[in-house]
């Protein structure tokens, strides 16, 4: 027998030949190993966009809910936030290579192709697992309802809050007696507080942060009070635009004033203003585990009813199904098994400043001696949302759109009769165009509950 | 008799040559083409058929998930054509070209006559002119964004100003600009270096004889000899500006910047795309950037052909 001759050549072919093979079976091996070490039969893939403080505690909550079902291995990835995620959601979902369970805004829902991307949840599941519709806030539980099923079970809702120095606004006597900021129900009591406020603060710093040019904060903002003047959006056939241009006008006056009137410096950071001594700023409650990690003496409350009705922007995680052609069986139970967990096991969430939606999370005394949540909890009840429609929702085309717009309003580059009125045309617009997904404008999309 | 050999030798070895040559063009072909196959098939997948199916989905109503769409005929462009903000980003990425491409050939130029003409620590200057060149754009952005935010940023610090360079729109565009002269200004420098490095030495000592003085050899020598150069700078950074994206928008947080200032084409192309999810749309502006680069590279190669024949 003829030993075959080793040379360079076959050795280097060989080497490589090894190196190809080897690398496809640490691949193959990589797959398999998530659910041959958790020794467990049904996987869920779960893929979320928490990072930060947010991450940490899905994680702990994932970890705990691990422990409890040996039984199901759960594979969490997590995603870069804003539009990145929903693009890859959303091409998974149409490639059907979609995870067991997603998490999304509940703005974006409407926009999502729910049925096409999305499937529904299964109620009856649900109530299994502990989640039934009467533990909801009913205007947070149908923001997830379109055409009679739910798509987006709710996690939680986030606020947009008015966080304030306590120690600066005792020497303003700004507080009252329950240490608490006293309630401000108008425009001129407002700027009142802010001027008292100025006269004791640090001297360098704003009064208020408002994120002047930043057209999320300036959009959420602007929903915010333009829903306590009662202004609306569009008729419910979706056909008509009904938006306010005087009440839009009110709302981006009062922004402006801010800046004139010296409250604010454009530009500056709001949250390190804040913790350095500014007495005001007006932040998402996603800043509540960073001022109470930097030991600030502060309180938060729902952005003050300067307009004579409470009201404050509300954005929600949901849980979804994203689309799988053969969804149902022992993965989708699971599904809704993990969810269920989570939404009822919230109070680590609220932790992260987020109001959970599952409510019976909210009477526990856990909950009620957090602060300052305890201070804003009330939010749940005044909600001011963007209009159901496929182009709203957290970073979508109308924030994308019209954010600008109220930015350039209140940087003093355009003036607010005239942004009210492009917002309006813009409007307009949007209405008639039809949603990319589905070749539907927003009448013909029957997106309402 | 030399007659009779030359007509039955002549054609014999003009037939060998031809044969030989076909031989080499065919085995030519086999090698070379063996080599060039891999190179061939990834510019075939990641070039050309991309380049045809954007061509194809600039005529549908395509969307992100990639199934429904329809064929709609030439509207996606006659919507792109009336799109205000379209022009907007366009008149963006112009602007901000045309704040570069000047400075950056005034800058390179004046930077290689530094190191080309200092003795002592040659290498030293060139490494630091070109280093910075050799950065990702995220890690020049991120840099400069330190830099430029004002209240902490060392700008302001060291000038002893105030001022707003990323959230205001009149200066957004500058302090993007003034970050991309910093991290790309090493390219052409090194460009013209080493045409500096090329002007042979008897020029100048011919000049020197002549009597002309430092000021005489730089114009009636240098720059005419790094015309040819100068030509090729201008024109790869019109062609690099013009597709302004990664510096901008980590700059701006993934952002269009203070008031949209800073939105440029590549931008508004990808929002369109991945936000609003019209890959159809996003596919036509995407061609119509396309004809406007080929346009400019076009108008640049058939400047050059004039010059050319002026200067024959």
């Amino acid at each position: 027998m003829e030993r075959p001759e080793l040379n360079r050549r076959r050795l280097l072919a060989t080497a490589g030949g090894l190196a190809v093979a080897g690398s496809f079976g640490f691949a193959a091996l990589g797959t398999g190993a998530d659910a041959l070490a958790a020794g467990a039969d049904t996987r869920v893939r779960y893929w979320n966009l928490f990072s930060g403080g947010d991450g940490a505690n899905m994680i702990a909550m994932l970890d705990a809910f691990r422990k409890e079902h040996p039984g199901i291995a759960v594979k969490d990835s997590t995603l870069q936030w804003g539009n990145p995620f929903y693009t890859k959601l959303a091409m998974a979902a149409a490639g059907n290579r979609a995870p067991e369970l997603g998490v999304m805004h509940m703005g974006r829902v409407a926009g999502f192709s729910p049925g096409r991307l999305l499937d529904p949840w299964d109620i009856e599941l649900l109530a299994k697992y502990g989640v039934r519709q009467q533990d909801y806030n009913p205007a947070l539980w149908n923001r997830g309802v379109i055409d009679g099923r739910l798509y987006a079970l709710p996690l939680d809702i986030h606020v947009q809050l008015c966080f304030y120095r306590r120690d600066v606004l005792k020497k303003a006597g700004l507080l009252g007696d329950d240490g608490l900021m006293i309630p401000v129900t108008s425009t001129d009591e407002w700027f009142d507080v802010l001027k008292k406020a100025r006269k004791v603060q640090k001297k360098g710093l704003q009064t208020i942060g408002l994120w002047t040019n930043d057209q999320n904060f300036q959009w959420w903002f602007f929903v915010a009070f333009y829903t306590q003047l009662g202004g609306q959006w569009f008729d419910d056939a979706r056909t008509q635009v009904l938006f306010d241009a005087d009440k839009a006008t009110q709302v981006l006056e009062f922004f402006r004033k801010h800046v004139t009137d010296g409250y604010v410096i454009p530009g500056a950071p709001t949250g390190e203003q804040f913790i350095n001594g500014a007495p005001f700023t007006w932040e998402g409650n996603w800043s509540v585990p960073v001022f109470s990690g930097a030991k600030l003496d502060y309180g938060a409350t729902p952005l003050p009813p300067v307009f004579g009705r409470q009201a404050t922007h509300a954005e929600s995680h949901s849980f979804v199904l994203p689309h799988q052609s053969g969804r149902g069986g022992a993965t989708n139970e699971a599904a809704h098994e993990l969810a269920a967990y989570v939404v009822t096991h919230a109070l680590q969430w609220a932790a992260g400043g987020h109001i959970p939606a599952y409510r019976p999370t909210l009477s526990t005394e856990a909950y009620k001696t957090l602060t300052p949540q305890n201070e804003y909890v009330s939010a749940m009840n005044h909600q001011a949302t963007e209009p159901k429609v496929w182009f709203a929702g957290s970073t979508g085309v109308l924030a994308q759109d019209l954010g600008p717009m109220v930015v350039s309003s209140t940087m003093g580059s355009a003036g607010p009769a005239a942004v009210a009125q492009r917002m309006k045309k813009e409007l307009a617009k949007l209405l008639a165009s039809k949603n990319p997904m589905d070749g539907r404008t927003a009448a013909q999309g029957g997106a309402v509950a | 008799m030399t007659t009779s050999a030359q007509t039955v030798l002549a054609p014999a070895r003009a037939r060998t040559a031809a044969a030989t040559a076909t031989v080499r063009r065919k085995q030519g072909f086999q090698h070379g083409g063996w080599f060039v196959a891999p190179f061939l098939a990834l510019f075939v997948l990641f070039v050309i058929w991309p380049l045809l199916r954007g061509v194809y989905l600039s005529l549908t109503d395509a969307n992100i998930s990639g199934e429904g769409a329809s064929f709609i005929g030439l509207d996606n462009y006659r919507e792109a054509l009336h799109d205000q903000l379209m022009w907007d980003a366009l008149g963006h990425s112009a602007y901000f070209t045309l704040l570069v491409v000047p400075c950056i050939t005034v800058l390179a130029f004046l930077l290689a006559m530094l190191a080309h003409h200092i003795e002592r620590g040659k290498w030293l200057w060139r490494l630091c002119f070109f280093v910075p060149f050799l950065l990702p754009s995220t890690v020049a952005g991120n840099l400069f964004q330190w830099l430029f935010t004002q209240g902490i940023g060392m700008f302001n610090h060291t000038f002893g100003i105030d001022t707003p360079w990323l959230t205001d729109k009149s200066y957004a565009m500058l302090a993007i600009v003034i970050e991309t002269l910093w991290w790309t200004v090493g390219f052409s420098f090194l460009l013209y270096l080493a045409a500096l490095q090329g002007i042979p030495d008897h020029l100048y000592e011919a000049a020197k004889l002549d009597g002309a003085n430092a000021w005489h050899r730089m114009v009636h020598i240098t720059l005419p000899m790094l015309r040819n150069i100068t030509g090729l700078v201008v024109a790869l950074q019109v062609l690099a500006s013009l597709q302004l994206f990664d510096q901008a928008v980590v700059m701006m947080d993934f952002g269009p910047g203070p008031e949209l200032s800073t939105r440029s084409f590549v931008q508004y192309t990808l929002e369109q795309g991945f936000t609003s999810y019209r890959v159809g749309y996003a596919s036509a502006m995407s061609i119509i950037f396309f004809v406007i680069i080929a346009v400019v590279a076009l108008a640049r190669m058939w400047l050059l052909r004039n010059r050319e024949e002026g200067g024959r």
